[in-house]
């Protein structure tokens, strides 16, 4: 089920009715069952991923908590990330290692052995929705109990729905059980206000996903499909486009996640921060996908040594980080590229860091902000061409366009755009349900009225589920 | 106390929800006005058209690409619309015609005829292959769907949101192959009479097992890929089941409450090319759903038309290439004139 769907605003206040009558006790049954219903509405054979993954780690975790035999942990642990990686790699980047295969055969081959068939279809087509997030959701759970730093969960269906609560379930934020799991125990009264904050959260991401994400695809779709024929503006504008499209789309979903998790009294975490406004890579990365890299952070680059090690370790750190944080998006060699790429700027950077009085200065920090706007969206080049070898044609078009078609950019579009430039300048440092605190009651509803009319008379009309569903 | 908690939670959000609520009545008046127009010239002109022309129309026709593809050698560039005309010179004719068009996009067309309006006969195209599981898993039908949402007689800013929310059958082409295969794979065919059985009974199989060696047992395969073609066009059995049949129903309903009356134009289909390709099993399916549909709908109090057997193999443009309803001048004129005569039994032509 999609946040962006009419299922989905029928789904909501009927489970959030039964959630408020029942008491605390039976929640976790209603969520449980709420979550495998949302998420089985896609390909409820898929459910049963979720299952096993959900099952091996709550038992795992018993097993490690209750040993303490070193090796036997390890052997434990060891379990744990071989079946959570053993997924990812069969359902997401297993094909880059198989001979390709044609579609119609695979569909075929679907219609005459429909369970073979469906794992065929995952193994190269339909990646199981939400797999890199449950799955390193689960991970993070299993790595805290391995090292002591949470108890493990007693309860298997209050674990599984630490695993699957539907507002996060298929595109982050990727919680920590030491965050979900007290929320989710917690007995969470009615509050007018976690629904005004929910309320405005939604409203903000639902605009920025279908009034801005949905809007540019197709004219990125064009651009991306064939930049030569396009006239220099066109090719820069669906380049760039590209970048506002993917935060539009993945911070949309964010916000509409954490919207309704607050319906039911649930805060989850903030997964953007205004990100371009960033002045330096590492802030950068501090503000964008929050929950992926505190993630890798925690349970990558500290475990690798982090800074503690030497120059050289650290360079190797450094970049292991960000190259594979480039590949859980995928399985092609240009997310690795991309991953590089931002490995290889923040290294930069920390060898030619200024001085902290450098650093405040106003004009570094716009032309900081200018240069890693820039950087940061040319990166994305990587992250979207579908293979190399359209690289130099999209690269050629940039520099020295010779088409002549030009995109046609809707007064709406470029209303829309000013609409959402306003607010980010506006929301830097801030959220928008927090943003709405501060502004007069008339000022708010005009904007809340704006935002409806938005969404509900311009935002796009083609079929666009959110990107990240297929990483 | 969790009383009084919920009582001051309603307090509050009823007010704002009813705020909303007149909020969204008047954004619909004000995108009724001044913006839907311009969303229906993008994405689905056939509204407009509509609106256009039923204040000056007494029968209005409803078609798919069988009416206007003209063939390369015809000389009267006439649409079946226009033969219909010619019988009928006092009568006003609309036509509403897109190609790949279907039932379930005429149907929502078709409820928004202003009872007001001087329309009083709707004619509407009766195309078998729309029936069958290419048309209904092909790819295009995305699009179509989305189109359909807009047309529907709901108000205009909730169809267009209801499209920003994808909320219309919109599976992806990836997705509608799955199906197409798999009802190929598993859709058996039953006889119901003794001197037609079908082994192979399902689509898939009769494709494999259709083959045209020469004495060399070379494969011939124009032969071949056109006896497939036939097969995927025509062997299917029409239930009610079927979308298609649903919507015609609808349709049917519809009509009757805004006392139209409604004929249904069975298009001509390439008979003898599936005769001469397949075979008998596959006209007698052919012949099948024609009476399923006949009947279903002279019962139901609608003028068929059944041009099926109509016209011969030449008058089928595309039949060196698969079976499509697109005909010649000669098709295109026998099949007006069997329309307009069939209408004069219920139209005085004036």
């Amino acid at each position: 089920m999609l946040f962006n769907s009419v299922n989905f605003l029928i789904f909501l206040p009927i489970v959030l009715i039964l959630y408020y009558a029942l008491p605390n006790k039976y929640r976790w049954a209603l969520l449980l069952g709420a979550s495998y219903f949302f998420y089985g509405s896609w390909k409820i054979e898929f459910l049963t991923l979720i299952v096993f993954s959900t099952v091996v780690d709550f038992y795992v975790a018993q097993l490690i908590s209750r040993t303490t035999h070193s090796s036997k942990r390890k052997l434990l642990l060891g379990l744990s990330l071989a079946s959570n990686i053993g997924l990812l790699f069969i359902f997401k980047y297993l094909r880059l290692f198989i001979p390709a295969m044609d579609p119609m055969l695979v569909n075929i081959y679907t219609a005459d052995h429909p369970i073979l068939g469906l794992i065929l279809q995952g193994v190269y087509f339909s990646i199981p929705v939400g797999i890199s997030f449950y799955t390193f959701q689960t991970l993070s759970y299993t790595l805290d109990v391995y090292h002591n730093r949470i108890e493990p969960e007693r309860h298997l269906g209050k674990f599984a729905l630490f695993v699957t609560f539907f507002p996060q379930l298929v595109a982050g934020p990727i919680e920590r059980f030491s965050s979900l799991m007290p929320q989710l125990q917690e007995n969470h009264g009615l509050k007018y206000r976690n629904f005004q904050k929910a309320f405005r959260l939604m409203l903000y991401g639902f605009f920025i996903k279908m009034c801005i994400a949905d809007n540019l695809s197709p004219l990125v779709d064009k651009v991306y499909a064939d930049p030569s024929v396009f006239n220099g503006f066109s090719t820069w504008f669906g380049t760039f486009g590209f970048g506002l499209q993917i935060y539009a789309d993945f911070a949309g979903y964010s916000l509409i996640a954490q919207g309704a998790a607050l319906c039911l009294g649930i805060n989850l975490i903030d997964n953007f921060k205004t990100p371009y406004f960033s002045t330096s890579i590492s802030e950068f990365w501090s503000r964008w996908h929050i929950s992926l890299s505190t993630w890798f952070r925690d349970y990558l680059y500290i475990p690798l040594g982090g800074n503690k090690v030497s120059l050289f370790r650290w360079v190797i750190n450094i970049l292991a980080v960000f190259i594979i944080s480039g590949f859980w998006h995928g399985a092609n060699y240009t997310f690795l590229i991309w991953g590089g790429i931002h490995g290889l700027l923040y290294l930069v950077e920390r060898a030619i860091k200024p001085s902290k009085h450098l650093q405040k200065n106003l004009l570094r920090k716009l032309v900081g902000g200018i240069l890693i706007f820039a950087a940061v969206n040319i990166a994305w080049l990587f992250f979207r061409i579908d293979n190399l070898t359209d690289l130099p044609g999209h690269y050629s078009a940039l520099m020295n366009s010779v088409g002549s078609q030009t995109l046609t950019i809707e007064t709406a579009l470029v209303i829309i755009l000013l609409i959402f430039l306003i607010f980010e300048i506006l929301l830097y440092n801030s959220r928008f349900d927090r943003l709405m605190d501060k502004l007069p009651m008339l000022m708010r509803w005009i904007i809340y009225c704006g935002l409806i009319w938005c969404i509900s008379a311009w935002a796009g009309v083609t079929n666009h589920p959110f990107i990240y569903f297929q990483f | 106390m969790a009383d009084n908690h919920f009582i001051s939670f309603i307090k509050k959000v009823v007010p704002r929800l009813l705020v909303i609520a007149v909020v969204l009545y008047g954004f619909n008046r004000i995108y009724t006005e001044y913006v839907w127009s311009s969303d229906l010239k993008k994405h689905g002109t056939m509204l407009d058209e509509l609106h256009a022309i039923q204040d000056t129309s007494d029968m209005l026709y409803f078609a798919e690409s069988s009416n206007f593809t003209i063939g390369p050698n015809d000389t009267a560039k006439l649409r079946i619309s226009d033969y219909i005309d010619l019988s009928f010179p006092s009568r006003r004719i609309g036509v509403i015609n897109h190609g790949a068009y279907h039932a379930q996009l005429f149907l929502p067309l078709i409820e928004q005829i202003d009872t007001s309006s001087s329309v009083k006969t709707i004619i509407v195209t009766l195309n078998m292959r729309t029936f069958n599981q290419d048309v209904i898993y092909g790819e295009d039908e995305a699009g179509l769907q989305m189109t359909a949402r807009l047309y529907q007689p709901q108000p205009p800013l909730l169809n267009r949101l209801f499209v920003s929310l994808n909320h219309y059958d919109n599976k992806d082409a990836h997705a509608r192959d799955i199906l197409l295969w798999k009802a190929w794979t598993t859709d058996t065919l039953k006889s119901t009479v003794d001197s037609i059985t079908f082994d192979p009974n399902t689509i898939r199989r009769w494709c494999e097992t259709t083959k045209f060696p020469d004495s060399n047992g070379v494969e011939n395969m124009k032969l071949r890929v056109l006896a497939d073609q036939s097969i995927k066009a025509y062997a299917f059995q029409i239930d009610e089941s079927n979308p298609m049949v649903q919507a015609f129903d609808e349709m049917v309903a519809v009509a009757g409450q805004k006392n139209i009356n409604l004929v249904f134009n069975l298009l001509a289909e390439n008979v003898e090319d599936a005769q001469q390709y397949v075979g008998s099993n596959l006209v007698w399916l052919m012949r099948q759903n024609r009476d399923f549909l006949v009947n279903r709908y002279t019962e139901r109090g609608v003028l068929v038309v059944d041009n099926m057997e109509l016209l011969g193999s030449l008058h089928f443009l595309d039949r060196a290439v698969f079976p499509t309803e697109h005909y010649d001048e000669a098709g295109r004129k026998a099949i007006g004139q069997n329309v307009a005569n069939s209408l004069k039994k219920i139209i005085e032509p004036k």
